[in-house]
């Protein structure tokens, strides 16, 4: 028996899990409707995918929002997992979803997928059959994979960068990423029974100031440490950053750089998607400026040429929406994606320049360091400071960086930290800015910005 | 002169921590970031070790008043820490309530100074007054 096989043995050996059946969950996903894999519509849907966010414990609630997503023409149909789940507290999430069930009262943030079971879970999976996407931000989702992809879900969200540093202050980041080495290994084996299952990288990080190099890089290095495991299907993803030509120029720069450097590692043959994440920061509390917003977001979208959206609701100030506004979107999404036609070709050959460069400089470093391995480069890079994340709160982060918004609302390196950027793009970065500005009035900047669509 | 500051209990709201620590580094602190998710035994560890004048705790999600309840018994089981200049700042409650009864508590509690949603620069200015009429 190969090691992968034994630590899966001792993984779904859990006291949650009831008898994982190796045999039977092959049979299933290498007979399961193309229809399920969303790396089947990437390759056969000429539009963009939506796909909104929602998880509720119940399996009923759950079924109940499915349908909801269904009327609303959805693409992808998501399930986000709660929080318990996400930190590896079954049992909790087990008394949670009795309560839930007892008392017809929400007591989790989601769909506690390892209770529910992969049995019950596939009964609502094939029901829809639509593609669905895992979301959850999880660092240790060994047996959380496995439950989807025996449930019928053949998108899998996250990664070990992007689902600790936003989330985390001291879950040790190397133990995330051979937690991680694990899902992409499972995920390839299983991409060979049938089509692909995709891998989706969680582009927003702390939504707060991230300048595209550093999401670019972060994006690259996730797909390579995928692609490198096997994985044939992965998407790239950012979120609005508030300024659309700085939107169009990162969507132009990830895609060919991401192309670039699949080719690198032998990878050419995999199939990488865009996603585009509507504004991942504070929401206006007025509900229709929110859909304003939001529209708005698909418009961007659309101009980065994004292969799928992922939606926010008009009550998105106010908590977990309700199932009607969270269709209520999805709706409204498909129907401006209808009628925006003709759109321009807007290309700004000095910004894509200038963040293609900053892009190249970093992930150089990366491969400079002498580990001996991919995730071993990585972890020591961002140890060192050579990835830098503004607003991470984990320990291992450096925090030196400094970012700000230019009059044009684009996102500016201000300080480098141990950032390689190089001097030209630096020197570039900082002519956009006001740098006679004292920290004081920096601070109340970026204060400021934090409301910056309210 | 030196500060410890940091987010107190399962608390992540890491931009005002990170704001926080920019702000007093201009006015020319020395600053001893501990971040957010801090536990009191964390913030009178480091202040020992680093020899602190100055804790200044902030607190967003409203989990403060749990946490200040146990202060004094705990400061109590360190020693030197009588002049200690202990600083609150931000959304000091679950819910709301006003400054009039927020602030004699948490004085109570043993803080210095309590800033309830006051902002940072000005909370900062009184910091600095504070210290200037200590030091007379």
């Amino acid at each position: 028996m190969s090691l992968l096989q034994e630590e899966r043995e001792i993984i779904l050996g859990n006291e949650y899990v009831d008898n994982f059946d190796f045999a039977e969950v092959e049979e299933f996903v290498k007979n399961a409707s193309k229809d399920l894999f969303i790396s089947h519509h990437f390759k056969t849907k000429n539009k963009m995918l939506v796909q909104p966010r929602g998880g509720f414990p119940t399996y009923k609630k759950q079924f109940a929002l499915n349908e909801f997503f269904v009327e609303a023409n959805v693409d992808v149909l998501p399930l986000t997992i709660d929080s318990n789940t996400r930190l590896n507290d079954y049992a909790t999430a087990k008394k949670m979803l009795r309560l839930s069930e007892e008392n017809e009262v929400d007591m989790l943030n989601g769909y506690p997928l390892v209770n529910h079971g992969y049995r019950n879970t596939r009964k609502m999976v094939t029901h829809f059959n639509k593609p669905v996407s895992l979301r959850h931000g999880t660092p240790d989702a060994r047996l959380l994979i496995e439950t989807a992809i025996a449930s019928g879900i053949f998108e899998i969200e996250g990664g070990p960068i992007t689902y600790l540093l936003p989330y985390s202050k001291n879950f040790p980041l190397d133990k995330a990423f051979l937690y991680w080495k694990y899902v992409e290994k499972v995920c390839a084996n299983y991409s060979l029974l049938n089509e692909p299952i995709n891998r989706e990288s969680f582009g927003p990080l702390t939504a707060t100031l991230v300048p595209p190099a550093i999401t670019i890089v972060i994006q690259l290095l996730e797909m390579l440490l995928s692609l490198e495991e096997g994985v044939k299907s992965f998407s790239v993803s950012f979120s609005q950053t508030g300024s659309m030509n700085q939107d169009i120029v990162m969507g132009a720069v990830i895609k060919k750089l991401a192309k670039h450097y699949a080719e690198q590692i032998n990878c050419g043959d995999a199939s990488i998607n865009l996603v585009y994440h509507q504004w991942m920061g504070a929401f206006p509390t007025n509900k229709d400026f929110a859909e304003q917003l939001i529209n708005m977001s698909t418009v961007i979208a659309s101009m980065v040429g994004a292969n799928k959206i992922i939606t926010k609701t008009r009550e998105e100030a106010s908590g977990i929406p309700t199932k009607e506004a969270n269709a209520k979107t999805v709706a409204n999404t498909q129907y401006t994606l209808g009628i925006l036609n003709g759109l321009p070709n807007i290309v700004d050959k000095e910004e894509e320049e200038i963040m293609t460069l900053e892009v190249h400089a970093i992930m150089e470093a990366v491969f400079n360091d002498p580990a001996d391995t991919l995730w071993r480069k990585v972890f020591n890079s961002i140890k060192n400071g050579i990835i830098d994340v503004p607003f991470s709160p984990h320990i291992i982060n450096h925090s030196e960086m400094i970012t700000i918004r230019d009059a044009k609302k684009n996102i500016r390196i201000i300080k480098r930290g141990n950032v390689p950027i190089p001097d030209r793009c630096f020197e570039y970065e900082k002519a956009q800015c006001d740098l006679t500005k004292d920290t004081t009035s920096i601070v109340n900047d970026i204060i400021h910005d934090i409301g910056i669509m309210q | 002169m030196k500060v410890v500051t940091g987010v107190v209990g399962n608390d992540i709201h890491v931009v005002a921590n990170r704001l926080i620590e920019l702000s007093l580094h201009a006015r020319g602190f020395e600053v001893f970031n501990l971040g957010v998710n801090t536990y009191l035994e964390e913030f009178f560890d480091a202040v020992v070790e680093t020899g602190a004048d100055i804790l200044l705790i902030s607190s967003l999600n409203g989990e403060a008043e749990g946490w200040s309840r146990e202060i004094k018994l705990l400061k109590s089981k360190y020693k030197n820490l009588e002049n200690l200049v202990m600083v609150i700042g931000g959304n000091l409650v679950v819910g709301s309530a006003d400054a009039d009864t927020i602030v004699p508590k948490y004085k109570n509690y043993g803080f210095d100074l309590v800033f309830h949603q006051v902002d940072l620069s000005t909370g900062l200015d009184t910091l600095e007054e504070f210290l200037k009429e200590r030091n007379k």
